[in-house]
């Protein structure tokens, strides 16, 4: 089964990147436990190795949670493109859930080589940041151990998120019918929405739920800074409600977002196309939608904290000095952990929209046919991208400067004797950035779509196959 | 003075025109000198077996696909040698398409499918072209179904949808690849019927690939390929006569 996998090297190359990142976190966490152990100070409290180990465990479960998401959808994607073949080994005998087993286990192939790459390269780059720190008298050599028991633990979740996400993603072979081997070319590529009464309801009870108890941690913050953990659970609680919805969240964002492009014929199709998979979209964007919404949540908490710590410098600035130093380096560190998640999550964009355009030759050749030239194809393709990723990024900001004003209300609100409005931070230079980022996504993802494109003979639309 | 090929009441016309592809002893002739003109106003059908020739005369004539050797006039205009940015505004403008299936862009409803070569050409139909489409619905039975999308409609409706995209801009000449292999011969029927009624009642140029007999009958003229050469130009003919042209055809082979 050589040639058939050849499709599926993005999701190799996410499998890969979520592997390296946790071996890689989880040898840079021990290597910093090594040496605050070897540290006579601080060598004595377990404590901070223990929150450390947490804080990597959280990051490496996000990552591992979008890359999870982004392989259901390139093998969902995959699965489209390749159902003139299903349907022909259905037509000679072969059942479909042999079918689904064989795609199945072509995840975990992939799964298991992904996870040995990410073994590897993770112990890399954890070895010469090491080696680099140590030269530089950043950190004190240490006796650690490359070869530990903790790393099998991403490796092997790799593996396993992996393999069920290709069954997940995969669900659509049972609709390949033999007949499609067949049958006239009219492409039967519509997803109907499936009625997802239990997903959307329990989608929208936790949303509620979780908003409401946001709102009690901002009015409990008012008294007293513990708010904040009432109010982080329901952000938590309200924004799984919001992933889990994001099938009925993200289209109308996108037919918003669609909107700005203008009128002209080759805008109006690319809207249409950003939503013509209504599931396919919304799983393309979430993956994005998470990372932005995280990273900006973290920055809006942290530049109110910052400017309620400028206030305060004003007052004291003995007692706050070097703080803001140590305030942006915790910021940058932890954008880059988050930012991780982000870019699994555009490798999955950029992949699902090269393959649904390479799916829609026929089309594009039509379109070719009627009178769209070349370059109103490239503008179809390059507006379609930039509907996608404009979407995730502004719906990202959106909920993250909710989440991280309340979050900041919550957690400052009561902080000083009497109960105020905390003023959210507005990380204009984060805000730049991810814009800029988007730009960048926007025409890395429509780079190969739209020379395929451009490439496609209207001829192609007339032959019947 | 030059005679244009309109001087002649041609709407297209080609000269020794010639494809071939591969080279070496791999070549592959798929027209051999052909030369003939397109009577404007007629519904012409041209006829072959699988492999004759048709389909590439027709991608030729539609610019399409480019000539080995010969020239190509649409109207008085030779697009032999246009640019594809030229050939793309000439489809637009100039020319309609139906084909056999996936006639119609997915994500745009009936409305926009038929609207599509004029956003096309970033204009809005004239009052006259507006009427002319309402007419256009209205023969075609369309008007109840202008807010549909494809998948909504059977696949007559869709041809019916195709054939009024076709018609609405009044293009010089309508290609028509196919355009009942899909459908059944009921509803097949209707759609040649309608093809035939735009040429005569309109004096709609439209030329029509086909291999179906039945199909053929409902044409002006025909138009007989085999291995790349025009081997018979014939009036109005019935099925049956077609049908004993195309077997004595085989036979010969």
């Amino acid at each position: 089964m050589h040639t058939r996998l050849k499709d599926q090297w993005p999701t190799l190359l996410v499998a890969a990147l979520a592997g390296t990142f946790g071996v890689a976190l989880l040898h840079i966490t021990g290597l910093l436990g090594a040496a605050i152990a070897a540290d006579d100070v601080t060598g004595g409290s377990d404590t901070v190795a223990l929150m450390l180990g947490i804080v990597a465990l959280v990051f490496i479960v996000i990552a591992i949670y979008v890359s999870a998401i982004v392989t259901a959808n390139t093998v969902a994607t995959v699965v489209a493109g390749r159902t003139r073949l299903i349907a022909l080994l259905r037509l000679i005998g072969s059942s479909a859930r042999a079918q689904r087993a064989q795609i199945a286990r072509e995840g975990l192939l992939i799964g298991l080589i992904g996870a040995a790459i990410g073994v590897v390269l993770g112990t890399g780059v954890a070895f010469g940041l090491s080696a680099f720190a140590v030269a530089n008298d950043l950190m004190p050599a240490t006796d650690y151990d490359y070869v530990n028991v903790s790393i099998v633990l991403p490796a092997v979740a790799v593996v396993v998120t992996t393999w069920l996400a290709s069954w997940v993603g995969s669900r659509r072979v049972l609709r390949v019918r033999p007949i499609q081997a067949i049958g006239n070319s009219n492409e039967q590529d519509r997803e109907e929405l499936a009625r997802h009464r239990g997903r959307n309801v329990t989608a929208l009870v936790l949303f509620v739920l979780g908003i409401a108890l946001l709102v009690a941690g901002v009015i409990w913050g008012l008294s007293d800074p513990t708010g904040v953990l009432i109010g982080m659970v329901g952000g938590l609680v309200s924004f799984t409600g919001i992933v889990l919805g994001a099938h009925v969240v993200m289209p109308p964002v996108l037919r918003l977002v669609g909107r700005l492009f203008g009128a002209s014929p080759a805008a109006r199709l690319a809207a249409e196309n950003a939503v013509r998979h209504p599931e396919r979209s919304s799983r393309m964007t979430i993956g994005l939608v998470i990372g932005v919404t995280l990273v900006t949540t973290f920055s809006v908490t942290m530049e109110s904290y910052r400017a309620m710590l400028l206030a305060a410098q004003e007052a004291h600035p003995e007692v706050y000095a070097g703080i803001d130093e140590m305030l942006n380096v915790t910021v940058a560190v932890f954008t880059v952990l988050i930012g991780f998640s982000a870019l699994i999550a555009a490798i999955g964009m950029v992949n699902t929209l090269s393959l649904s355009v390479m799916q829609r030759t026929r089309e594009l050749g039509l379109l070719r046919a009627l009178g769209f030239d070349r370059r109103q194809l490239r503008r179809m393709i390059v507006v379609e991208s930039a509907a996608l990723t404009l979407a995730a990024t502004v719906t990202g900001i959106v909920l993250g400067f909710g989440y991280g004003w309340a979050g900041a209300q919550a957690l400052l609100g009561g902080a000083q004797a009497e109960p105020v409005f905390v003023f959210p931070g507005i990380p204009w230079a984060l805000f730049g950035g991810l814009l800029l980022a988007a730009g960048v996504l926007t025409l890395v993802a429509s780079i190969a779509p739209a020379r395929r494109a451009m490439r496609v003979s209207p001829v192609v639309a007339l032959a019947v196959d | 003075m030059q005679i244009q090929p309109s001087d002649l009441g041609l709407i297209a016309r080609v000269a020794e025109l010639g494809k071939r592809y591969g080279d070496g002893s791999g070549t592959v002739t798929a027209l051999d000198a052909v030369s003939l003109g397109l009577r404007r106003g007629e519904f012409t059908a041209i006829m072959g077996p699988s492999g004759s020739g048709k389909s590439t005369l027709m991608h030729i004539m539609a610019g399409l696909d480019s000539p080995t050797t010969g020239r190509v006039w649409l109207g008085d205009t030779d697009i032999t040698e246009l640019p594809d940015s030229a050939l793309t505004v000439l489809r637009r403008r100039r020319i309609g398409f139906i084909f056999q299936s996936f006639n119609l862009v997915p994500t745009l409803d009936v409305r926009g499918n038929v609207m599509l070569p004029f956003d096309l050409d970033g204009r809005r139909p004239t009052r006259d072209e507006q009427a002319w489409i309402d007419e256009l619905f209205d023969t075609l039975g369309l008007r109840s179904r202008i807010g549909h999308r494809p998948h909504e409609l059977s696949g007559g409706q869709q041809q019916r949808v195709a054939i009024a995209r076709a018609l609405a801009t009044r293009p010089d000449l309508v290609f028509a690849d196919e355009p009942t292999g899909n459908l059944d011969s009921r509803t097949g029927r209707e759609v040649l019927g309608l093809l035939a009624a735009a040429s005569a009642r309109y004096g709609q140029s439209i030329a029509m690939v086909t291999h179906d007999p039945v199909a053929a009958s409902h044409a002006d003229r025909i138009l007989f390929l085999a291995d790349g050469r025009i081997v018979r130009d014939s009036g109005r003919s019935s099925a049956e006569e077609i049908s004993s042209f195309m077997l004595s055809m085989e036979v010969a082979a």
